[in-house]
């Protein structure tokens, strides 16, 4: 099977990802990603037709609680966030003045 | 006095007051500041504090206060479990800056038993990786062998306890990071059952599979520290409350009734020499206590490590979005691109950018890799084929070990086909490196509970030999059989 991947699809990829690649990284992982998904060629002719996917690591349903108030570490977020000022979060400007 | 203390011992030394917590506190700290320059098992000390928590009990025992099995005691915890104010990087750039505005739940759970939280653990960048070179900041070595790895992504945890530099540790394990550097280092790991423990506070990878465990000197450890981190929290709502038995007293006659289960696909070849004679060693040993084994059959084993990596990247995709280079860190990278007056002709005009920078410059290799694979997997065209594949084999795997589990109480199997390998050994090779998860990652997709113990201690091991360790599976929330058998060769044979 010839490889699914392209430097397009890497491209494609790290922009939904939001991910800067430089072109050295952008071939690495293209060959990589090519290796692996190969190797992984075998689970593709495993007949899974008639199973139900597992999805989640548990079989706890409707895992409800009472919707309590309870102490918060509100303001916290602020204090430890790397630059702030009344309250507010500083981030850098990201609009056009 | 205090050195290669257990928890144990620690606790009886310290009610007999052999020594003082303190005293203990600081034997510690200045073994660390010699060791931990060449080892580099740690990323963060907790000096200060744990000094000062160590200092007030002593005073508190001075006043005839009661102390639990734990107070006191000097834990190591991997750096991406939080405790409130100390760095939690997860050994990422982009996560360096950050300090933790709350407690784990395992690290809340912990400090009401008073015991002292020394240091934050080196580890592959979000606990991806099986050898600790992942780290962004330094490697980690492994202390039976400078030049080979611990292990991973748990590696620093392992190193720390291996090399006495801590009583005890927590990592974390998603497809094999407690048991496999446990493994390599010649110490004891335990990755409870998925919703044994609170992930509250662990910096997510794949939260289907992520699990906090202990990393110990002891079986008999394991079992006290499990204890003391398991249970319900209203903050995950995956844990589970459990009623677990009494493992610590669990009669050898109780324990003898148990079946063992060796699964055929795990023998079938790529073992090292080394690790397939220590194994055969332990199943004679067993054998002698009389203790019944069954040859059992997991036929969908060949599929965990294709089903691992592809379920294992989608959740990593998912769960690393939210560091988008903004809450988590200093915006170091974006204001440098800004004049005073922020009229500099490198600004960054709009959100995405600082994404596409932060995150590419934030994230390495390995990080990347997964995430554009997990990506990839969930992405239109290729989900059915990837993702859902591969949830649909995870069903399998699952099936073939609750199949298992109706002829047998326990499996026995190795942990890692091989024994530390060199440092740069598998760092170019990332499948290479994945294989080493062969045993391990499909007790994750699972749930189920296991632990790696030294087929025999460090101080019985050859020139040159290295630490092995055997893997114990239990069903689920059957924690007290993997432990109270472990406990049982401990005693007997180490």
């Amino acid at each position: 099977m010839q490889s699914l991947i392209t430097k397009e699809t890497i491209r494609h990829l790290a922009k939904l990802a939001r991910l800067e690649l430089t072109t050295a990284e952008e071939e690495k992982i293209l060959a990589d990603l090519s290796k692996i998904l190969a190797y992984f060629e075998e689970l593709r002719a495993l007949d899974t037709s008639a199973v139900v996917p597992m999805t989640g690591g548990t079989h706890l349903k409707d895992a409800f609680r009472d919707d309590e108030p309870l102490e918060t570490n509100r303001g916290e977020g602020v204090d430890i966030f790397p630059e702030s000022e009344s309250g507010l979060l500083k981030i850098p400007p990201v609009f056009e003045p | 006095m205090t050195e290669n203390l257990t928890i144990k011992k620690f606790h009886d030394g310290l009610a007999k007051k052999k020594f003082s917590a303190i005293e203990v506190a600081k034997d510690y700290f200045s073994r660390i500041k010699s060791a931990d320059g060449k080892l580099g098992a740690y990323l963060s000390l907790n000096e200060e504090r744990a000094l000062a928590d160590a200092e007030a009990l002593d005073f508190a025992i001075g006043e005839g206060e009661n102390i639990g099995l734990l107070a006191g005691v000097p834990l190591a915890v991997k750096d991406n479990i939080l405790i409130k104010g100390l760095p939690a990087t997860a050994a990422s750039k982009i996560l360096e800056y950050y300090r933790a505005s709350y407690d784990a739940e395992v690290v809340r759970k912990l400090r009401n038993e008073h015991a002292i939280f020394i240091g934050k653990t080196n580890m592959d960048e979000f606990a991806m990786g099986a050898s600790t070179e992942n780290s962004a900041f330094k490697i980690a070595r492994n202390p039976h062998d400078h030049t080979r790895v611990p292990g991973g992504s748990s590696g620093g945890s392992a190193a720390a306890v291996a090399a006495d530099l801590a009583i005890a540790a927590l990592g974390s394990d998603t497809g094999g990071s407690i048991r496999q550097p446990a493994s390599f280092c010649g110490v004891v790991g335990l990755k409870p059952t998925y919703g044994a423990v609170s992930r509250s506070g662990l910096i997510a990878m794949a939260s289907s599979m992520d699990q906090i465990g202990p990393i110990t000197k002891t079986v008999e450890d394991a079992a006290i520290l499990f204890r003391a981190i398991t249970g319900k929290d209203r903050l995950d709502a995956t844990s589970a409350e459990t009623e677990f038995e009494d493992f610590e007293n669990t009669s050898p006659e109780t324990l003898r009734a148990l079946t063992i289960g060796l699964p055929g696909e795990y023998f079938a070849g790529g073992l090292s020499k080394e690790v397939s004679s220590e194994i055969e060693r332990v199943i004679e040993k067993f054998k002698a206590l009389k203790f019944m084994f069954k040859k059992i059959s997991l036929p969908h084993a060949k599929y965990a490590i294709p089903c691992y990596y592809l379920s294992m990247p989608a959740e990593v995709s998912s769960n690393l979005a939210r560091f988008e280079g903004i809450r988590y860190g200093r915006n170091e990278n974006l204001k440098s691109q800004t004049s005073p007056n922020g009229h500099s002709s490198g600004r960054i005009s709009n959100l995405q950018e600082i994404y596409f920078k932060q995150r590419g410059a934030g994230f390495g290799p390995e990080v990347k890799r997964r995430i554009i694979l997990g990506t990839f997997v969930l992405s239109s065209g290729y989900y059915d084929a990837y993702y859902e594949k591969a949830q649909r084999a995870r069903m399998l795997i699952k099936q073939d070990f609750d199949e298992a589990f109706a002829d047998v109480d326990v499996i026995l199997s190795p942990v890692a086909p091989t024994t530390a390998f060199k440092i740069g050994e598998k760092i170019d090779d990332p499948l290479a490196m994945y294989l080493s998860d062969v045993f391990t990652g499909s007790v994750n997709l699972a749930g189920l509970p296991a632990i790696s113990i030294p087929t025999k201690p460090s101080s019985a091991l050859a020139t040159k030999e290295l630490p092995v360790g055997f893997q114990l599976i239990g069903k689920h929330f059957r924690e007290a059989d993997i432990l109270g058998l472990g406990k049982l060769y401990e005693r007997t044979f180490l």
